[in-house]
């Protein structure tokens, strides 16, 4: 296995690693910027309606396998995204 | 770069909590910026953030120029220029360690006084002034850049011990700021 391939599989299990802790702890914690406007005054309007807010299922909200399965995935997702990404921009270069 | 921006995306997911009762996470920016160069850097939070905004409502769609701006450009150039600097005066471990942690450090605390400018300029629906919202966002996130700053260097630090060509991977730089010192010689990385 080269060290690119090594890399990659350590990258994956570090990132789930991080999701796993914190799916564990975002339920018991707060946006620091959330929570500066909030003793504001501010409050949100939202124009776009995510399809995952707040990084919980509709209908398995608290729901900590569901949490980290969402995690995981977007991490790959964005692993895939900015792999596509890195390759345009070596082909531009 | 697609590992990185992948861990960091994950690695926002771990709020840890600071002075007041709040949370912080990890920006990443001045890592991808001291490993990949600002540009890759900038490249990479962009993509974080706008699946964030876009699958999850975390930062917003109206508001994502403006975190791109303060978390993509002051977060992740502001590292990658003061560590350029202090490594052209101190071009060893000791500087690479020094000029991560006031990097993220003083990155962080910009990217912060940026938010609070445009929040206390958003004043059709933010109702303090601009010198109330840049305090109280700098104030907090001094707390957040010192963490940033020290995990930042302990990871930097971990890097050179164990994946010192981690840091010697090509930056993809403006021209006027050239590469990390770093990269010019194998031989300093070990020392």
């Amino acid at each position: 296995m080269n060290g690119s391939k090594k890399l990659l599989i350590a990258g994956i299990i570090i990132s789930a690693f991080f999701v796993v802790i914190g799916c564990v702890w975002l339920s018991l914690s707060a946006e620091t910027l959330d929570e500066v406007a909030e003793h504001f005054g501010a409050s949100e309007s939202p124009v776009w309606a995510p399809p995952i807010p707040d990084y919980e299922i509709p209908g398995l909200e608290e729901n900590l396998a569901a949490n980290i399965f969402v995690g995981i995935l977007f991490t790959l997702l964005i692993l895939g995204v900015t792999f596509v990404a890195g390759k345009a921009l070596k082909t531009g270069k | 770069m697609a590992t990185l921006t992948a861990m960091f995306f994950a690695a926002q997911m771990m709020n840890y909590p600071i002075v007041g009762g709040t949370t912080a996470h990890l920006l990443g920016g001045p890592i991808l910026a001291i490993t990949l160069g600002p540009y890759a850097g900038l490249i990479s939070t962009t993509i974080i953030l706008l699946i964030q905004a876009l699958f999850f409502g975390d930062g917003g769609i109206t508001t994502f120029g403006a975190n791109v701006w303060n978390m993509g450009v002051i977060g992740v150039f502001i590292p990658y220029i003061l560590c350029l600097f202090i490594m052209k005066t101190m071009k060893n471990r000791r500087g690479m360690l020094i000029g991560a942690f006031l990097g993220a450090l003083i990155g962080d605390v910009l990217a912060a006084i940026f938010a609070g400018l445009e929040l206390g300029l958003s004043i059709l629906s933010f109702p303090y002034s601009v010198p109330i919202a840049v305090t109280a966002m700098a104030t907090h996130h001094l707390f957040i850049g010192v963490g940033e700053g020290i995990i930042t260097a302990m990871i930097i630090s971990v890097l050179w011990k164990a994946r010192p060509d981690l840091l010697q991977l090509p930056k993809v730089a403006p021209t006027w700021m050239g590469e990390l010192p770093i990269t010019s010689g194998t031989s300093e990385v070990h020392k």
